[in-house]
């Protein structure tokens, strides 16, 4: 399989420029001055080098530093002994992510998964990973702001009373108060508070990523709106007609979870496990697809009306194609074969009428009751449901609001074109934004009120399942900031109370009279038991219209919210923005996804820029050709081309909400391409430290994965044989389990200090990322094989590193682990040449030493931060097994399987990773590493390497 | 044509190669000096602090133990600094009013803490851990020096690289009794002929292996 579709199969001679070209691509930084630079210029550059070379040695090795004891120490506490606490983020949809929040000296510094959450189970998305450095974020909003300028709260509590006295003498109208979708039932209890006092106050909701089609399909189909919850665990044949249930998202961590239990117990051998996926632009579910059919979005109505047609629920439709004929057969045959055991889902995005007919054929097969529960929406319903920001506005335009409080929401820059807010917004009289960042928002209102960040305030949320989740600080707020509902008590013209108490007060209306007890278990759970959303059995689903197909005669744009940055809220976050994206490897930017046939009728490349003309607006789009796209629809990623000047996410991108209508939010049809030129370079990293050839990503049939393994061909070696003494540390990654939803990544970067280096850099191929997540991309790019490896460190046995370093920083550990001492390394880069994975990064300028002291506070203590001119790589997370180690010692103890778990192992929602001690074949990785699937990456190197892969399996054993 | 080269210029020539050698060796020597210093090392240099506490009286008159103070020594990979109120526990009583301990009760009043310049050192690359080798019977004594003697405290040794290593590499010498590590005078223990072979047995019983102490992962990640 190739990273790139277009690397010569056969190479040819050396001077053939395609090579020339995949070197650059692969190599960019090396290959950016070739032919520019003189003879003279390169002994210049050389000579300078030579005589410069020993002051990279004058760097003070004594941290001048003051030792701070507390004033008053806790009981029980060394400082530095971490701390745990159990709470959550409220993420996405403002459904809670509950995690476990390590602190040392008070200082947050890790979220993981909360592993008794029914939720998660441990696992964490990259999302609820990076909230972490959302927290130390320099460019929060600091101070409260009125007209731009900076305020005191005084002013801003004055103005509050004020505001509340003149509500108060007209029963609350013309107050409205826009927020973000809320789960937090603190915030249910404030709201009903207001409508009570205000009986003409009204609330309103903007979320623009949001399940408005979903629940009106519900209402549909069961006369009321209804939650969806997938239980992929018990789905042995899953049929996704649009529906990224893999994908980023609210749901991701749990649906992932889930379906990673039903394929480890098929990996054993028990039931059957297949996907079919229909969709119009690849996702993450199409990648972990047994059969993924491209599809127009207007003909997922047609295509699912043909699988209806099957079951006997709707006519049939008049045209299909013979492949997607095919499709549907394989799909019906199955879906027929595990009645009971099948599942049935239809994207959020899709129209209402193609859900309601996915909810029909679930029901004819058994799904609902079984893999397919349907709850009480967890999200909060505003009084005017999906048309709410509509309202909003409308009232707005008619001078009907007098006073308008934002929360949490952003219209200025996520609300549809063709709203109408911001001309809107000037009707109001008072206008009041609360939120973490001086967003485009802000700008517009009067006054700003910075809130906190959800590790330093207290508040409570509910997950996707409705288990509620009570968010308690892990550290007391660096600026002068307030609660989310400190704001609302102060809107009433109250006093301003304190978070804590404000939560409290709805748990104890709940609790009732044994509140002290249940509260302190709450607390110390991270979520309140028996919560979660009941499960309601719903009557025979309504049989639904067909679906209506209006056949497009240009071409159709779907709007999908971008893979790391979701809607623009993680714009801010430079983890976020550096992460590659699943599928294009592109940071910093997002991108137009076009097929590659429309591509080349327009002639555009990737990068080009496009103008992407719709309903009488223009946008313009960096290009990327994207394989399994289906052949006349573009895919606009949301969450770019933010104005958030000083800010990490200021520029980067389109804006693709300038051509969202409200109407239609997820498609447009009768679009217009047309080729602009060439554009900025795109950061992307799918080229760079490419293995391509053959082996890398392997397949198996599950007759061979269930084969015993063969014993292992005795490879001779030079090296002399490695003293093996006490535990031998290896890993394993199932590239079956695998999705590509980069939880890893962000999880090293931040339990590894791993530096950001920024667009340009990333360009170079000088990215940080100890652990990166290659995507391969196999066979006819209109419907390719896709496949998803994380590399971190092999850790070879007989490490081609350890031979090239001149000065022995980096060695091998007597447990098996390539070590790299960073105050040996004079920064030859010579072992990273010697490396066949590509997996050692090195700090080409100094990432870290102008960071803010917000940051600086962000980093794990227990790791190195790395200076200029030193190479680093992943270690397995050696200070998770140096700490193992000495408390094993401590106790007197041998370190226990599964005691050591590496931050990626940790975060994985599909438990694609597991670390041990590969010494003891009753380990964990031991037993995946006997499985007839498992290999290693270049064998033919014979570097004996400790991360082992085990290999996809496949019907047809194709795909690797 | 005339001469180029004056009669002395060979002279000159000898002696400037001759000077730049002298000037190289010197060079060397006196950075080699420097490096090896107590200038740079400051081993035995008494470190300023905002109050001028001493070890000397704490520990070798009044007779304190080390953990009253530093109590996470044997739990944690800090010794850990005493909060203001482990001062206060005896300053509450005596010497409540004496102007050297006035930054004490600052400290307490405002809830600052105070600012103790550090003497025993190493780089933010280098990763000691205290529980361990105080579990193991490392005394206090052996990297800290007879702190019992400081009045104002400096440090003991050269926290070089080279003094981790040399009991690394033989722990034997360095390892006394557990429930004793805080003991500062270890002479009369030393000179005892019962505990000739203590340290080798201790290395049995715990199974320590010299060869492992060296790795480089053990002291840096």
């Amino acid at each position: 399989m190739h990273r790139r579709p277009s690397f010569p199969k056969d190479l040819a001679s050396p001077s053939d420029p395609a090579i020339f070209e995949a070197a650059a691509a692969e190599f960019p930084a090396a290959f950016a001055g070739v032919g520019e630079t003189g003879r003279r210029q390169l002994l210049q550059a050389m000579g300078a080098s030579l005589a410069l070379a020993g002051l990279t040695g004058c760097t003070s090795d004594e941290p001048d530093e003051q030792a701070l004891p507390y004033v008053r120490q806790p009981e029980y506490r060394a400082a530095d002994r971490p701390r745990h606490y159990a709470t959550a983020v409220a993420g996405i949809g403002g459904y809670a992510q509950p995690v476990l929040g390590t602190t040392y000296a008070g200082r947050p510094t890790k979220l993981e998964g909360l592993p008794e959450h029914p939720a998660s189970l441990g696992a964490a998305d990259a999302f609820t990973q990076a909230a972490l450095l959302g927290l130390y974020d320099p460019t929060r909003s600091q101070v409260p702001r009125r007209l731009g300028q900076p305020a005191d709260w005084g002013a801003f509590d004055a103005m509050m009373v004020e505001t509340a006295r003149r509500l108060d003498a007209r029963q609350g109208e013309g107050l409205r108060l826009l927020t973000g979708q809320q789960t937090s039932p603190t915030f249910a209890r404030q709201i009903s508070q207001i409508v009570e006092r205000w009986p003409k106050a009204r609330w309103h909701v903007l979320e623009p990523v949001n399940e408005d089609q979903r629940l009106a399909a519900t209402a549909l189909a069961f006369g009321r709106p209804l939650q969806v919850l997938p239980r992929l665990d018990l789905a042995e044949v899953v049929v996704s007609l649009d529906d990224d249930l893999l994908g980023p998202g609210p749901q991701q961590t749990r649906n992932a979870r889930m379906w990673s239990q039903r394929r480890i117990a098929y990996q054993a051998g028990q039931g059957d496990h297949r996907l079919f996926v229909a969709e119009p632009t690849p996702s993450l579910t199409g990648v972990a697809a047994d059969d993924r059919l491209a599809v127009a979005p207007g003909r997922i109505g047609a295509v699912g009306q043909a699988l209806a047609a099957r079951f006997g629920l709707a006519p049939a439709p008049a045209t299909l194609s013979a492949r997607e004929q095919a499709w549907v057969g394989a799909a019906a045959a199955a879906l027929s074969q595990a009645q009971g055991r099948a599942l049935v889902s239809v994207g959020a995005l899709q129209p209402p009428a193609v859900q309601t007919l996915g909810l029909a054929l679930a029901h004819r097969i058994g799904a609902v009751g079984t893999t397919l529960r349907l709850a009480e929406p967890v999200a909060l319903a505003p009084p005017d449901g999906g048309a709410s920001f509509g309202a909003l506005v409308a009232a707005m335009a008619a001078g009907a609001v007098d006073t308008l409080l934002i929360l949490d929401a952003n219209p200025a820059y996520a609300a549809p074109a063709d709203s109408g807010f911001a001309e809107s917004l000037r009707r109001v009289r008072q206008t009041i934004h609360a939120g973490l960042h001086v967003d485009e928002t802000a700008h517009l209102c009067a006054w700003h009120a910075p809130v906190e960040h959800d590790l330093e305030t207290w508040s409570d949320a509910r997950a996707v399942e409705g288990t509620v989740s009570l968010i308690q600080p892990l550290v007391r707020p660096f600026y002068a900031v307030r609660s989310r509902h400190a704001v609302l008590e102060t809107l009433q013209g109250r006093p301003v109370a304190s978070g804590r108490g404000l939560v409290a007060a709805t748990w104890r209306e709940r609790f009732g009279a044994a509140f002290e007890s249940l509260w302190a278990g709450a607390l110390r759970r991270g979520f309140v038991e028996d919560t979660a959303a009941p499960e309601i059995a719903a009557a025979a689903a309504a049989i639904p219209a067909p679906a209506p197909h209006a056949p497009s005669s240009g071409l159709e744009l779907v709007f999908r919210p971008d893979p790391t940055i979701w809607d623009g809220r993680f714009a801010s976050n430079a983890w976020l923005q550096e992460l590659p994206k699943p599928l294009n490897k592109v940071t910093w930017d997002n991108i137009l996804a076009v097929g590659p046939d429309l591509a080349l009728a327009h002639g555009l490349e990737s990068g080009d820029i496009a103008r992407v003309a719709a309903g009488g607006r223009t946008i313009e789009a960096a290009v990327w050709i994207t394989p399994g796209q289906s052949r006349r629809t573009l895919t606009a990623f949301l969450g770019y081309g933010r104005r958030l000047p000083d800010q990490v996410g200021d520029g980067h991108g389109y804006d693709a909400y300038e051509i969202r209508p409200q109407a239609t939010p997820w498609a447009l049809t009768d679009v217009v391409l047309s080729k602009v030129g060439g554009g900025p370079r795109l950061a992307t990293t799918q080229p760079h430290q490419a293995l391509d050839q053959p082996g890398i990503v392997r397949a198996v049939t599950p007759a061979q994965a269930r084969a015993p393994k063969p014993p292992p061909a005795d490879a001779v070696s030079f090296y002399p044989p490695v003293p093996k003494d006490g535990p031998q540390w290896g890993l394993s990654i199932d590239t079956d389990l695998c999705i590509g939803c980069n939880a890893c990544v962000t999880a090293c970067d931040a339990e590894n200090n791993i530096a950001i280096v920024g667009k340009d850099l990333v360009a170079e191929g000088r990215q940080m990322h100890w652990l990166r997540v290659d995507h391969y991309v196999e066979g006819d790019p209109a419907a390719p094989r896709e496949a998803f490896q994380p590399v971190p460190c092999m850790h070879c046995e007989d490490a081609p590193c350890e031979v090239g370093c001149p000065v022995g920083a980096t060695v091998h550990g007597p447990d098996g682990l390539n070590l790299q001492v960073y105050n040996r390394c004079i920064g030859t880069r010579t072992c990273s040449s010697y490396c066949p994975y590509k997996v050692r990064r090195f700090n080409w300028f100094d990432y870290t030493g102008s960071d803010p002291p917000e940051r600086r506070a962000q980093r794990n203590p227990n790791v190195t931060v790395r200076t200029r001119g030193v190479m680093e790589k992943c270690t397995y997370c050696i200070q998770r097994i140096s700490d193992a180690r000495i408390q094993a010692k401590l106790e007197n103890r041998a370190i226990a399987d599964g005691e050591i778990r590496t931050a990626c192992q940790q975060t994985c929602p599909t438990q694609a990773i597991v670390f041990g001690d590969v010494s003891d074949p009753s380990s964990a990785v031991s037993r995946r590493k006997a499985q007839a699937r498992d290999y290693s990456l270049l064998p033919e190197e014979n570097t004996r390497p400790r991360t082992t892969y085990l290999a996809r399996i496949r019907t047809n054993g194709e795909g690797g | 044509m005339p001469q180029i080269f004056t009669a002395s210029a060979d002279t000159w020539l000898r002696a400037w190669v001759i000077g730049l050698a002298v000037a190289a060796v010197g060079a060397g020597l006196a950075g080699g000096g420097l490096a090896n210093s107590s200038y740079l090392s400051r081993q035995a240099w008494p470190v300023d602090q905002p109050v001028p506490f001493s070890h000397k009286h704490h520990v070798g008159e009044l007779g304190l133990d080390c953990r009253y103070c530093h109590t996470g020594v044997e739990t944690s990979a800090n010794a850990g600094f005493p909060p203001t109120t482990t001062c206060m526990t005896c300053h509450s009583q005596i010497w409540t009013g004496a102007a050297v301990l006035a930054p004490v009760r600052a400290s307490l009043v405002t809830g600052e803490p105070l600012a103790w310049n550090r003497v025993a050192k190493i780089p933010d690359y280098v990763f000691f851990n205290h529980a361990i080798h105080v579990n193991r019977g490392v005394a206090c004594e052996e990297c800290h020096g007879r702190i019992d003697k400081m009045p104002l405290t400096w440090r003991a040794h050269a926290f070089k690289m080279r003094f981790c290593t040399d009991c690394h590499r033989d722990p034997a010498p360095h390892l006394r009794p557990p429930d004793q590590v805080t003991r500062m005078d270890w002479t009369s223990w030393d000179a005892d002929p019962r505990n000739r072979g203590y340290g080798a047995a201790r290395m049995r019983a715990l199974h320590i292996q010299p060869a492992k102490l060296i790795n480089c992962e053990i002291c840096h990640r």
